[in-house]
């Protein structure tokens, strides 16, 4: 019974979305006028004097959603941690690592060699995240799988949270803090205040590219701490009934 | 001092980030620091609410110095500058009263108050923000930080409540992303002033399938029904402040979501009553169950489920003497129901299931905080001198005007039924002798100092409602009138 | 000079039509996607499977977004050296910068959910939702 009603409530949403989309136009060049949005941005990036387009958009003229992005990601971990609460780590029989076998050679030798390659490739990415596509967020994640490749090959390795959590804060920090030094110096939060350099280069966007490499180090730290904790699960020695509210 | 909109947001977020470094310095600076942090955006709110009401003119700032719809843009008038004030004050009041909680030591003290920036930080951004995505962003920004705040405690009930809480939430984030991306698609623009200038050029299967999604996805976060099963169980698993954080200020941004929604954003003329229906279904479902409700703070949330519903009444009206009620109504929600919250959770502190025969003869041992939920309970219900009773006056002016009798009636038997659930506590707190004992927690100065300024606060106005009357009627101007919204933000286009 | 104008002239209807399965198809599937996912959210008793069909659906979402700023024929907008004095046809940029962080705000909230999942875990040691419903009207 219950499913029926599921699937016809399905139905209808199917039912309204393909009507609406089959609807919308696809392919069609609607950056042509010069006044719409898309157009204004792929104008303004070269103003910028950023290549990637996408770059400017998410850290600079929307880079207040960003902002808001980061500070997800930082509650994301922040309520992890919250609500896996790591007070006390006593190691039982539920976490995982321990009662799995020991890696085979292949897998810790070959971890070894590709875990600095993996770190390289990520610092790579976010730092050039304004000349080439990728940029912060995709650095991080690629930082934060090469650390998950540690955490699943070899049982003793632990990542030190106090540097996870050191790192995580100052990058933040960095993020919002340059936003709030614009206001300092008189212009608008967020607004670009160093040189721009030319195109193409390396040392080009002003505030963009250190924004986006403070948040690549945000994100591979996040990531990590995310992993970690969900990896080695503890059990709080009095977990029972207790109902406070 | 500099006042700016966009401290409102910045400012709890650079703290939050450094929160735990400030930790590692010296314990105790986790528990001052917000109090600064919520001072000062006191502080910033009245400075910024005096500029906007000489002034006339709401305040604009434009992001990362691209005007819109480049950039996004914050914009502080009367109305939503109104509900950020509002939402600020409540965010110190809730400091005052954790400061010394006792249930919090200190590594959940930490994530306990980063939360609680992150919250109110986000619940503005809700309100000032200009630009669609953003406030998709924003609300995110919220629901993420409530559903910690739910399982905050160690029982397993609080878990299964934030876990509902987070499925039905990313469900509604989903929907309202659909819509953003309907109304992308056709207009090629997040701005919400652009929107509202463009928005006559869609078609319309499209404008009302957008809206149809939006209308969904906001009203879960402003618990419309039936889409506000989360609300009870998040409301009474959450620690006793928390609760006034949800009726406060995240509610709140959900209801100016989707004021936002309709007024501005949308023209249809249908889409009020739409919002009125919901509103009589909302209000005559929840007040009815929480007739049935025997654990306390279910039976607060279910109250205020039921109030959020008299807003969407209010709202749906659309005239300018309803929506001034509607406003009023607005901060009276915030203040009394926190008071409720706040004083209620101390009145069954150390009971499990929160039962209200535990506070049964409590008057007693706790006369300042009966009195004081008293208080609440006679401001919510309408009696006066208390603001309340304004309110609910304002509102069924307002409906008369309209012509709307039927609701007028509606709205006088849904009184009654609360007048007959709150009073059952009451009458319980101060005349049935006390069955089952359980440990009183007396309440530190702290948090008598919190509820004795709410509770102040809806004295002073119930005596002089026009204290805030006037003001509301200057900004209720300001959401009625789209024209000027879009002339004000995006000055490049003519006026249509 | 007829033949020539005969085959232009089915290069551009395999164009256009190629342009229409390409709509269908996008459309459709990451609909159809969508649409599985909101029916496991919905039918599920496995706490993770649930988390998954949410994953699921967002993803679908994902795409979605992305097929909208599609321009036919157009590359990626970047002002590489090798197309920054051209006037080259770009995609829109602004649904790839909406989908960066929808993508990330879907990964904390699956993030988040995973733990509250563990926890429920921990408590009733079953991940059946039937059996830990335990909060009522």
């Amino acid at each position: 019974m219950k499913k029926f009603i599921v699937l016809l409530l399905v139905a209808t949403l199917g039912y309204f979305m393909l009507d609406a989309f089959f609807a919308i136009d696809f392919g069609i060049n609607h950056i042509k006028d010069l006044g719409s949005v898309s157009a204004q941005y792929l104008v303004n990036t070269k103003v910028l004097k950023v290549a990637n387009a996408v770059t400017s958009i998410v850290v600079n003229f929307r880079g207040f959603d960003t902002l808001g992005e980061v500070t997800v990601l930082f509650l994301a971990s922040t309520g992890l941690g919250s609500v896996l609460f790591r007070k006390r780590k006593v190691h039982t029989k539920l976490n995982p690592r321990r009662t799995s076998t020991e890696s085979s050679k292949i897998l810790t030798t070959a971890g070894k060699i590709l875990f600095p390659m993996i770190l390289l490739l990520g610092a790579y990415v976010f730092i050039h995240g304004h000349l080439t596509p990728g940029g912060g967020f995709q650095g991080g994640v690629i930082i934060a799988t090469g650390f998950l490749l540690l955490l699943v090959t070899f049982r003793k390795f632990a990542v030190n949270h106090s540097t996870l959590t050191w790192t995580e804060a100052l990058a933040g920090a960095t993020f919002a803090g340059i936003g709030l030094f614009g206001l300092t110096v008189g212009k608008n939060f967020l607004e670009n205040f160093l040189p721009t350099g030319t195109l193409n280069n390396l040392w080009s966007g002003g505030i963009i590219g250190i924004i986006y490499v403070a948040v690549g180090f945000k994100v591979a730290a996040e990531l990590t701490g995310i992993l970690d904790t969900m990896l080695s699960i503890t059990v709080d020695v009095e977990d029972e009934e207790s109902t406070e509210n | 001092m500099v006042a700016d909109p966009i401290l409102y947001v910045a400012l709890p977020l650079i703290t939050a980030f450094l929160l735990p470094l400030f930790g590692r310095i010296h314990k105790e600076l986790i528990r001052i620091i917000p109090g600064f942090l919520f001072l000062f955006l006191v502080y910033n709110s009245i400075v910024l609410l005096t500029k906007v009401t000489t002034e006339h003119q709401p305040i604009i700032v434009q992001i990362a110095g691209w005007a819109p719809p480049i950039g996004i843009n914050l914009v502080f008038s009367s109305f939503s500058g109104f509900i950020a004030s509002i939402i600020s004050v409540i965010a110190l009041l809730v400091w005052i009263y954790s400061y010394k909680f006792k249930k919090i030591e200190f590594d959940n003290a930490l994530k306990y108050f980063v939360l609680i920036m992150l919250i109110t930080a986000g619940s503005i951004g809700v309100v000032l923000t200009g630009d669609l995505f953003n406030l998709f962003v924003f609300l995110e920004i919220v629901g993420l930080s409530s559903y910690p705040l739910v399982a905050f405690y160690r029982g397993r009930d609080g878990a299964e409540a934030a876990f509902k809480y987070l499925v039905i939430g990313n469900l509604a984030s989903l929907f309202i992303l659909i819509g953003i991306l309907i109304i992308y698609s056709q207009l090629r623009t997040l701005n919400m002033a652009d929107i509202a200038a463009h928005i006559g050029t869609m078609p319309q299967k499209l404008k009302v399938t957008a809206f149809i999604f939006l209308f969904i996805g906001i009203g879960i976060e402003a618990e419309m029904f039936p889409l506000n099963t989360w609300a009870p169980d998040a409301y009474s698993q959450a620690p006793g402040p928390i609760g006034s954080v949800f009726a406060g200020m995240t509610a709140k941004a959900g209801i100016y979501a989707m004021i936002r929604l309709l007024y501005t954003i949308f023209d249809f003329s249908s889409s009020f009553n739409l919002l009125l229906v919901m509103g009589i279904i909302t209000l005559v479902v929840s007040e009815g169950i929480a007739l049935r409700q025997s654990n306390l703070k279910r039976m607060l949330a279910y109250s205020s489920l039921g109030q959020m519903g008299l807003l969407m009444i209010a709202f749906g009206i659309n005239t300018k003497a309803a929506v001034v009620a509607g406003l009023f109504i607005i901060f009276n929600h915030a203040v009394i129901k926190s008071l409720l919250f706040l004083s209620g959770s101390l009145l069954v502190y150390n009971s499990t299931d929160k039962h209200i025969k535990y506070t049964h003869g409590i008057a007693k041992k706790l006369p300042l905080t009966s009195l004081l939920f008293g208080i609440g309970a006679f401001a919510i219900v309408g009696l006066p001198p208390f603001s309340g009773f304004w309110g609910k006056l304002y509102l069924l002016m307002a409906t008369a005007d309209a012509n709307m009798l039927g609701l007028i009636a509606l709205i006088l038997a849904v009184s009654l039924v609360e007048i007959v659930y709150y009073f059952r506590v009451v009458n319980g707190m101060y005349f049935k002798k006390a069955e089952d004992e359980i440990e009183i927690q007396k309440p530190k100065w702290n948090a008598v100092l919190t509820m004795v300024i709410l509770a102040l606060a809806i004295i002073v106005v119930g005596v002089y409602p026009n204290i805030i009357k006037d003001y509301l009627a200057n900004a209720a101007d300001t959401i009625l009138d789209k024209a000027n919204y879009i002339h004000t933000v995006l000055p490049s286009l003519a006026i249509n | 000079m007829k033949k020539v104008l005969k085959i232009k002239k089915s290069i551009t209807m395999t164009e256009e039509l190629m342009q229409q399965i390409l709509k269908y198809t996008l459309y459709g599937g990451s609909i159809a996607l969508i649409l599985i996912g909101i029916y496991g959210v919905l039918m599920k008793k496995n706490l993770i499977k649930i988390l998954i069909s949410l994953s699921v659906a967002e993803s679908g979402l994902n795409l979605l977004f992305i097929s909208v700023g599609y321009v036919m024929n157009g590359t990626a907008p970047i002002f590489s050296p090798a197309v920054v004095d051209k006037n080259v046809l770009m995609v829109d940029p602004v649904p790839q910068a909406l989908v960066l962080t929808a993508i990330v705000i879907g990964l904390g909230v699956t993030a988040l959910g995973l733990s509250l999942a563990i926890r429920l875990y921990r408590h009733h040691n079953t991940t059946n939702i039937d059996e830990i419903r335990n909060l009522k009207w």
